[in-house]
C-alpha cells in the first residue's frame, strides 16, 4: 500500500505539472510582429478588397509584418471583446460602432492616440470624431460612416408605372401599392423592412419630431411617450403593414434583407447604402437608390447616423504597428475606396453628393449615454416594435413600457 | 476486488515486528484516504479553485473597470441583496421552474413510451429506431439549433410548407416566434427531442431487467397491460427513472444553448428570460460580473439542493449493492 500512495502522490503531481502546463501554454503571446484586426463582417461582405489593400500596404511598409483579420458580428463582439481583457489574447485593433465607444473609454479599456498621426484627422466627421474622444484624449479612429438609404429595382418600378421617385412616405406606400399588384409572388415585399429594424422604426420617431430619450437636469428621460413619439410609432406600423411582408418580430439580419432582394422577394429595401454588394448578379443591373422620403414633402425622413471607429485595446502587445495598421486602412486611399463601396469616409475634405451622402444630411444618432450600449442590447426598442406591430400591445402601452424601462437603463449608475 | 489486494498487500507487511505491525495498522486505515486523494486534488484544481473565485467575485463589485484593472472593490453581499430584489429575477426563476416541469415531464413519459416500444417491435425496426435515437444523440447541439431554425424559417422553412401542404391551414409565413409561449414551446420541442435518446437507451436497458416469467405469471392471473406496467414493470424501474428524472431536472434547469440560438439573441428580452439567459445578460451584456457571479452561485445553490436527492439515491444504490 505504500506503492499505492507512491503511485496516488506521483498522479498528482503530474496532474498538476500537466494543468499548469496547459495554463503556461495558453496565456503565450503571439510573435511580436503579428497584429490581430478584428472588423465586423460588413467589412467581409461589402469591401473584402479595400482590407486586403490596406494589409498589402501594411506588410510593404513593415516587411516581415503579418496581419491576422478576424471577422466579428455586431451581436456578440463586446462579450468576446470583454473576455480578452480579463485573460489576454485578444485583438490588437477593434472595429467599435460609435453607440459603444463611451463605456468602454470610461473604462479605460483603450490606448490613447495620436491624432495628428492619422490622414485627414483635421478634418474628420464630427460626429464621428467625437464619438471616440474621451476627456480630451483621442481613443478612437474614424472608419466611415453610413447612413440609410433606399435600395429599389427600377424594372419593377418601371413596370408598376411609377414614373417618379416618391417624395414623401404618403407616396412611398401609394407606391407599394402598384408594386404589389404588378407582382403577384406570395409573400413579395413592395419595401422590406424587417419588423425590429429599429433603425427605420426610430426615423419615422425622429421624423415626427419625437425622440428616445434626453437628459433633463443630469436625469434621463423617456421620449417615446410622448404625443410625436407615438404619432411616429403610428406611422411606422402603417407603412410597414402597407409595405413589407417581413416577419413582424424578426431583426434586420435574419434575413438580411438584401437576401430577400436577391431572390425576387422584394421591389426595395431601405438599409445601409452598401447593400448594393449583395443584390445578386440578376439584378444588379437594375438597382438603384434613393433617399427615403419623409412625411412632409421636400424633406427626407431622418436616417441613423452609424458608424465605426477604430481603437486599440490597452491590453494589446503591439500598439504602434496596430496604429500604423490603422493608419494604412484609414488613409485616403482606403477611404477613397471605402466611399466607392457607399460608405460615407471620415473626413469632410473627403465627401463627395452620393446618395449616402445626400441622405446624412438629415439624421438622427442615439442619446449619448455611458449605459446606452446597455438599451440596444437589451433589445427594448426591437421588442416594443415587434409589441407594437403584433399587436400584443397598443402602441401606446408599448411605448410607456419602453420609455420607462429606457429612462432606468440609462440612469443607472 | 481492490478490497482483496490491498488485505493481501496489508497481509505480507503484518507479521515481522511489532513496530512495523503498528504502522501497518495506521497505513491500513490510510489506504481509502490515500485512494480517494488524487480525486480530492483533482477536484480541487479543476472545481474549487474556481469556486472560490466565485464566491470571491459575487461579494465584490466588477464592473468593465475593475476589469481592466484586474482588482474589485468588496461590496459584502449587496451582489445579492440587489438580484433577490430585482423582480425580473423571480419572474424568470417562476418560468424556469414551469419550463423545466414541461420539459422533464415530456422526457420522461415519451422516454417511457418510446422505450417499450422498443421492447415490442421486431428486430430490424428497433435497430432503425435506437440508430436513429444514436444519430439524434450525435449531434452538435448547435447543429440541431440551426437545423430546427431553418425548418420553422419564417420566409420559406419546411415545417410552414408541409403544414400547409396538409391543408391543416394557410401556415405561408406563419412566425413560430411571436409569443413568449410559441418561443418557449419550440425550445422545449428541442431540448425533449435531443433528450430522448439517452432517456430512452438507458430505460431500454432496465425493461430488459424486468422478469419475463413474473409478467407471464400476472398475464395468466388475468392482469391487464396497464396493470402488467403499474405493478411490476414500473416498480423494478423505479430507481432508474430516479435517477434520469434528477438529472434532467438539472440539465433543464440551466439550459442556455438551445433558447439562446434558437429565440436569438435580438428577440431575447426580460419577458422570455431563463434563468442562464438572465445570468448571461446580467453578467455579460452589462459587463456586471460580480452581479454576474451573485446569480449563479444562487443558481448553484439551488441545483445543489436538487442534486442532494440524485446523489443520497447513487449513495443508496451503491450500498445496496456492495
Amino acid at each position: 500500500m505504500k506503492r499505492r500512495s507512491i503511485v496516488a502522490l506521483s498522479l498528482v503531481v503530474v496532474l498538476a505539472a500537466a494543468l499548469t502546463a496547459a495554463t503556461s501554454g495558453a496565456t503565450k503571446k503571439a510573435s511580436a510582429n503579428n497584429i490581430t484586426v478584428w472588423l465586423q463582417v460588413d467589412a467581409q461582405s461589402g469591401w473584402p478588397d479595400v482590407v486586403a489593400a490596406a494589409n498589402k500596404q501594411f506588410q510593404a511598409d513593415h516587411p516581415g509584418a503579418s496581419v491576422n483579420v478576424q471577422y466579428q458580428n455586431w451581436g456578440d463582439h463586446l462579450q468576446k471583446f470583454d473576455a480578452t481583457l480579463a485573460g489576454g489574447g485578444g485583438a490588437d485593433v477593434i472595429e467599435m460602432g460609435n453607440t459603444e465607444m463611451t463605456k468602454y473609454m470610461a473604462a479605460g479599456a483603450f490606448a490613447a492616440l495620436d491624432k495628428s498621426a492619422f490622414d485627414n484627422s483635421a478634418n474628420w466627421l464630427k460626429g464621428l470624431a467625437a464619438s471616440g474622444k474621451f476627456g480630451g484624449k483621442t481613443y478612437g479612429v474614424p472608419y466611415y460612416a453610413g447612413s440609410r438609404v433606399v435600395t429599389y429595382r427600377s424594372d419593377l418600378f418601371k413596370k408598376a408605372g411609377i414614373k417618379k421617385l416618391p417624395a414623401t412616405t404618403a407616396e412611398y406606400a401609394a407606391d407599394a401599392k402598384r408594386l404589389a399588384a404588378a407582382n403577384s409572388k406570395k409573400g413579395f415585399s413592395p419595401v422590406y423592412i424587417a419588423g425590429t429594424d429599429w433603425y427605420v422604426g426610430m426615423s419615422f420617431v425622429f421624423d415626427y419630431g419625437g425622440g428616445i430619450a434626453t437628459q433633463v437636469s443630469g436625469k434621463w428621460k423617456g421620449l417615446l411617450n410622448t404625443p410625436q413619439s407615438i404619432a411616429g410609432l403610428t406611422a411606422y406600423k402603417n407603412f410597414f403593414n402597407a409595405t413589407s411582408h417581413a416577419s413582424k418580430t424578426t431583426d434586420e439580419t435574419h434575413p438580411n434583407p438584401y437576401d430577400v432582394y436577391a431572390q425576387g422577394g422584394a421591389a426595395s429595401m431601405v438599409g445601409p447604402s452598401w447593400f448594393t454588394c449583395c443584390v445578386g448578379a440578376k439584378f444588379k443591373g437594375t438597382t438603384a437608390q434613393f433617399v427615403m422620403p419623409g412625411h412632409v414633402k421636400g424633406q427626407s425622413i431622418p436616417g441613423f447616423l452609424g458608424g465605426s471607429d477604430l481603437a486599440v485595446p490597452a491590453n494589446s502587445p503591439n500598439k504602434a504597428l496596430a496604429t500604423e495598421w490603422i493608419k494604412d486602412f484609414t488613409s485616403t486611399a482606403s477611404e477613397k475606396a471605402l466611399q466607392a463601396k457607399g460608405n460615407i469616409p471620415n473626413a469632410t475634405n473627403l465627401l463627395g453628393t452620393s446618395v449616402n451622402e445626400r441622405a446624412a444630411a438629415r439624421s438622427w444618432f442615439v442619446p449619448t449615454a455611458k449605459h446606452w450600449v446597455d438599451v440596444e442590447n437589451g433589445n427594448i426598442l426591437r421588442n416594443m416594435l415587434a409589441q407594437i406591430l403584433s399587436g400584443k400591445l397598443s402602441i401606446k402601452q408599448a411605448a410607456a413600457s419602453a420609455s420607462d424601462n429606457i429612462a432606468s437603463v440609462l440612469n443607472q449608475s | 476486488m481492490l478490497e482483496s489486494s490491498s488485505n493481501a498487500a496489508a497481509g505480507t507487511l503484518l507479521g515481522t515486528s511489532r513496530r512495523r505491525r503498528l504502522w501497518g495498522r495506521t497505513a491500513r486505515g490510510a489506504v481509502p484516504f490515500a485512494l480517494i486523494l488524487p480525486v480530492i486534488a483533482v477536484i480541487a484544481v479543476i472545481l474549487g479553485y474556481p469556486l472560490y473565485w466565485l464566491v470571491k467575485l459575487s461579494t465584490e463589485r466588477y464592473g468593465l473597470f475593475e476589469l481592466i484593472r484586474h482588482q474589485g472593490t468588496s461590496v459584502g453581499l449587496d451582489n445579492y441583496r440587489s438580484v433577490l430584489h430585482d423582480p425580473v429575477f423571480w419572474r424568470t426563476l417562476l418560468r424556469t421552474i414551469v419550463f423545466t416541469a414541461a420539459n422533464v415531464c415530456m422526457t420522461m413519459v415519451l422516454g417511457m413510451l418510446i422505450a417499450l416500444l422498443l421492447v415490442r417491435v421486431s428486430a430490424v425496426v428497433r435497430i432503425l429506431l435506437s440508430s436513429g435515437l444514436v444519430l439524434v444523440w450525435a449531434m452538435p447541439v448547435v447543429v440541431a439549433v440551426q437545423v430546427w431554425y431553418w425548418m420553422t424559417n419564417f420566409e420559406n422553412g419546411v415545417v410552414n410548407y408541409v403544414l400547409t401542404e396538409l391543408h391543416l391551414g394557410d401556415f405561408f409565413q406563419h412566425d413560430w416566434y411571436v409569443t413568449t409561449f410559441s418561443q418557449l414551446s419550440l425550445v422545449t420541442l428541442l431540448i425533449v427531442w435531443g433528450a430522448l435518446p439517452f432517456v430512452v437507451i438507458t430505460l431500454y436497458a432496465g425493461l430488459a431487467q424486468v422478469p419475463r416469467d413474473l409478467v407471464e405469471a400476472a398475464e395468466v392471473d388475468g392482469a391487464r397491460p396497464w396493470m402488467v406496467f403499474r405493478d411490476i414493470t414500473l416498480p423494478i424501474l423505479r430507481p432508474i427513472l430516479l435517477i434520469l428524472t434528477s438529472l434532467s431536472i438539472i440539465w433543464d434547469f440551466g439550459v442556455f444553448t438551445q433558447p439562446y440560438l434558437l429565440i436569438g439573441q435580438s428577440k431575447i428580452t426580460t419577458g422570455n428570460y431563463l434563468m442562464s439567459i438572465y445570468l448571461f445578460e446580467e453578467g455579460y451584456f452589462k459587463s456586471d460580473f460580480g452581479r454576474g457571479a451573485a446569480i449563479s452561485i444562487l443558481m448553484l445553490l439551488m441545483v445543489a439542493v436538487l442534486s442532494i436527492f440524485y446523489v443520497r439515491k447513487m449513495v443508496r444504490m451503491g450500498e445496496a449493492t456492495a
